[in-house]
């Protein structure tokens, strides 16, 4: 027997879309790195434009020799602790403009304005004032992580709803007890989606001002490669720069789904 | 004023998935309606209600059998309320209004701005939807819809998203211009009060879209819920769908 | 103390209460904040060799739109290089913006297309825009090639991320009405589609502005002759902090203004129709949330 329709949705059927998508993924990488094998050595030559087997010769051979894990060490240390430099001054103030009108209005242009500097701007101002070295770069992706830290906190500490705040208090929570269990709770996705973005920037500017001025890091060999006319290099470094900033960026996506399932029902609800 | 005349109508959803089964969304239904009537399609959740509206607007095909909607033996014009307003967001309501409309730009606004009048908006023109709370959207919605001048209005449950009272008072605004325009009404309701209040003649679908009552209301307008007789009606109905609901139980557990 | 969100006014007497209000005006916060940066700079100054003061800086950007010499360089020629690139940029940005809405529009239409370029898409958004400086520079050497190209292929795939979303937000409810009414096609397109897309199109306009301008600065940096980015590269070998900070100064003002006066008052007026019914809360792209702080260091 047949069973009646529901009224929504006119169904389609499914199995035919995965085919198609998983089909358009494949020729799309294909296609793409075919054109670039062809471009390479029939349109243009082997120096202005490597195809991608001598780029992932190069790749490889980075990694091998280990240059990869000296510099993206180096790279990603200073931008952890020029992002944890950011977050201490970023997460007061946020805190601060979330819970008060003043200092929302004190520091709104400065946020507003640093988050929309250019990371160049930073960069290039920490060249000045630090010249080429290790502190040039941490405290460029400090200021520059920092506005973020700030607007997410700040947004987080908003979006508290002040009915659970006032549940708890009717039930005699104490302050800690509702900082700990409402509050924070509360206050974490934000925080945590404000940090996936702050760090996917922190990461380029970190990068941008090794390329300025450093003397290591994934920006300096980059710059390296410039200087030395290797296209080859120069797009080796960049690849993996990407490579490594992507299964970052998926990292803590996952880490995000984890920690923060109870949002998913929330959301559809 | 229009004639509808649906003949031995199905209509069968493809499976979806793997191993999944075909959908026989309407099994068969065949019933005439002209003139000013007010027709209420009822029935529970499932039994095609609103998947015989879209194949009578046109935005959905039948599998078999047929839907004619004329007007003086030409094709009729048709308007169209849904469940939610379906208003351009990005438009002011009179444009809102003007976007369904053929006429000429003065005609359109004159036109338009008669029908908003008629639903208490004439103020609202130049908001936007966003500004609105939903029962205003809504009546916007039904102005809009009056406004084309269709022969036949189809209504899919407009007031099941709205609260109690702003439902009322948009049902007898509803009255009020099915009077004063004379049109064919189809209005789809699961909410059999509603339909006995509005309608003159009820059509009741049971699970897998086939006909399963069909009856006139003959009360005057407007309707009083209070009247015995009008009790009398919606009791009917509610014991027919038990009866339905019955039929149907006895009709799984033998199968 | 009882644990609350963004504190109410509080309660004084009338007349402290007006002082008070006075001094703690939105306007009156800003203006307290922008003092003090200014004081911090002049301290970082003092404390800095390199770094130059407030008024040394100003001081040479108006030599520099004026004439005379600066330790023995010929000045004046502010306009030669501002004009120089800007022009650059105009032509980049527009090419980029065509470029972004057509493969924009592929995507968020075509399911197949979607498939097919979404993941390069999104590749070509992380690279960074100084990666397409050096690769053009190297390509094209010196003239007015590298910036311009760097400026198209660092801006075109955030229009055409933006502009994809745009027509996928399209509703089928709407269509379905539309369809239910018999809209004709072209009405459909005037005030269903167009509409729907425009805010997505402005915010992905200006993203590659910003992009497009930071992008035409690297270029100029590492490869140029003339222009901003040349110039402040300049005074930078050459030592002359004042010189640099100067430029870099004219051009994040260029970009603050252009934002702040053309962008997001044409981006608020595109999304006028999403306010709230109390009016609070605009939803027209420019309150003080994260989405809405546009990310220059990207």
């Amino acid at each position: 027997m047949i069973p009646a329709a529901t009224e929504s949705t006119v169904p389609r059927s499914a199995a035919s879309h995965d085919w198609r998508r998983s089909a358009g993924l494949v020729i799309g990488w294909v296609g793409f790195l075919a054109l670039w094998a062809f471009t390479s050595t029939v349109i243009l030559d082997e120096f202005t434009l490597p195809g991608p087997a001598k780029v992932a010769a190069a790749m490889w051979e980075i990694v091998i020799e280990g240059r990869f894990a000296d510099d993206f060490a180096a790279s990603i240390s200073k931008t952890f602790i020029g992002f944890g430099l950011g977050a201490s001054i970023g997460a007061p103030v946020g805190y601060a403009m979330g819970r008060s009108r003043y200092w929302k209005a004190f520091f709104h242009d400065g946020v507003v304005g640093a988050g929309s500097i250019p990371g160049i701007t930073y960069a290039v101002l920490a060249l000045v004032v630090f010249g080429t070295g290790y502190l040039g770069p941490v405290i460029a992706v400090g200021l520059i992580s920092m506005p973020f830290i700030a607007l997410s906190v700040a947004e987080g500490v908003e979006g508290v709803d002040p009915n659970l705040v006032r549940m708890a208090t009717a039930f005699r929570r104490s302050d800690s007890q509702i900082s700990r269990h409402v509050m924070l709770p509360s206050i974490m996705p934000f925080v945590f989606a404000g940090v996936r973005l702050a760090f996917a920037i922190a990461w380029k500017v970190e990068a941008l001002t090794e390329v300025f001025g450093s003397s290591n890091g994934v920006g300096f060999q980059i710059r390296f490669a410039f200087q030395s006319f290797s296209i080859t290099n120069v797009l080796a470094w960049t690849l993996l720069f990407i490579i490594f900033m992507l299964v970052i960026e998926r990292g803590l996506a996952v880490i995000e789904r984890r920690i923060f399932k109870w949002r998913t029902w929330e959301q559809t609800a | 004023m229009a004639t509808l005349t649906v003949k031995d109508l199905t209509k069968t959803f493809p499976a979806v998935g793997k191993g999944g089964q075909p959908v026989k969304a309407i099994g068969g239904i065949s019933f005439e309606m002209s003139g000013q009537v007010f027709v209420s399609l009822v029935g529970p959740s499932g039994c095609g209600k609103s998947t015989l509206l879209n194949i009578v607007s046109g935005v959905d095909t039948p599998t078999s059998g047929s839907v004619a909607v004329t007007h003086d033996g030409r094709p009729a014009h048709l308007g169209y309320v849904f469940q939610d307003p379906r208003l351009l967001p990005w438009r002011t309501v009179i444009q809102n209004m003007r976007y369904v409309s053929d006429l000429e730009e003065d005609e359109a606004r004159a036109n338009a701005r008669r029908y908003l009048d008629m639903v208490g908006l004439a103020h609202a023109e130049d908001m936007y939807p966003g500004q609105l709370s939903g029962g205003m959207q809504q009546r916007v919605g039904i102005a809009r819809a009056f406004s084309v001048g269709p022969d036949l209005l189809l209504m899919d449950e407009p007031f099941s998203h709205l609260d109690a009272i702003t439902a009322r008072s948009l049902r007898e605004q509803l009255q009020e211009m099915w009077n004063e325009t004379k049109k064919t009404v189809l209005f789809v309701t699961h909410d059999v009060m509603e339909a006995v209040q509005l309608s003159n003649r009820i059509i009741t679908l049971a699970h897998g879209g086939t006909l399963f009552d069909d009856t006139p209301i003959d009360l005057p307008f407007p309707r009083k819920a209070s009247d015995p007789e009008f009790a009398q009606h919606q009791a009917r109905l509610l014991g027919r769908f038990e009866d339905m609901e019955a039929e149907r139980s006895t009709a799984s557990r033998s199968n | 103390m009882t644990a609350s969100t963004a504190a109410a006014p509080t309660q004084t007497s009338p007349r402290r209460g007006k002082i008070r209000r006075a001094l703690t005006a939105d306007w009156a916060a800003r203006i307290t904040f922008y003092v003090a940066v200014l004081v911090g700079w002049q301290l970082l100054a003092w404390q800095v060799a390199r770094m130059p003061a407030p008024w040394e800086t100003l001081d040479f950007l108006f030599r520099e739109l004026t004439g005379g010499s600066q330790g023995g360089v010929v000045t004046g020629v502010f306009w030669d290089h501002f004009l120089v690139t800007v022009q650059r940029f105009s032509i980049g940005l527009v090419v980029g913006f065509v470029i972004g809405v057509i493969l924009g529009i592929g995507i968020g239409t075509f399911r197949f297309v979607k498939s097919l370029l979404n993941d390069i898409m999104l590749v070509f958004l992380a690279l960074p825009a100084v990666i397409w400086a050096f690769l053009t520079v190297m390509w094209f050497g010196l003239g007015w090639e590298a910036p311009v190209y760097t400026v198209i292929l660092a801006s075109f795939p955030f229009v055409a991320v933006n502009v994809a979303q745009g027509v996928r937000a399209v509703s089928p409810e709407l269509h379905d009405m539309s369809d239910a009414f018999r809209i004709p096609r072209q009405r459909r397109l005037r005030h269903l589609m167009l509409p729907a897309i425009s805010g997505y199109l402005f915010t992905g306009l200006r993203f590659a502005v910003i992009i497009g301008w930071n992008a035409v600065l690297l270029a100029e940096w590492f490869g140029s002759t003339n222009g901003v980015g040349w110039r402040a590269r300049f005074w930078y070998d050459a030592a002359r902090y004042r010189g640099f900070l100067g430029w870099v100064i004219v051009f994040i003002i260029f970009i603050f203004l252009l934002d702040g006066f053309v962008m997001r008052p044409l981006q608020r007026r595109a999304f006028r129709w999403r306010r709230d019914r109390d009016g609070g809360g605009d939803g027209d792209g420019t309150e003080l949330t994260i989405d809405n702080v546009v990310v220059m260091g990207v």
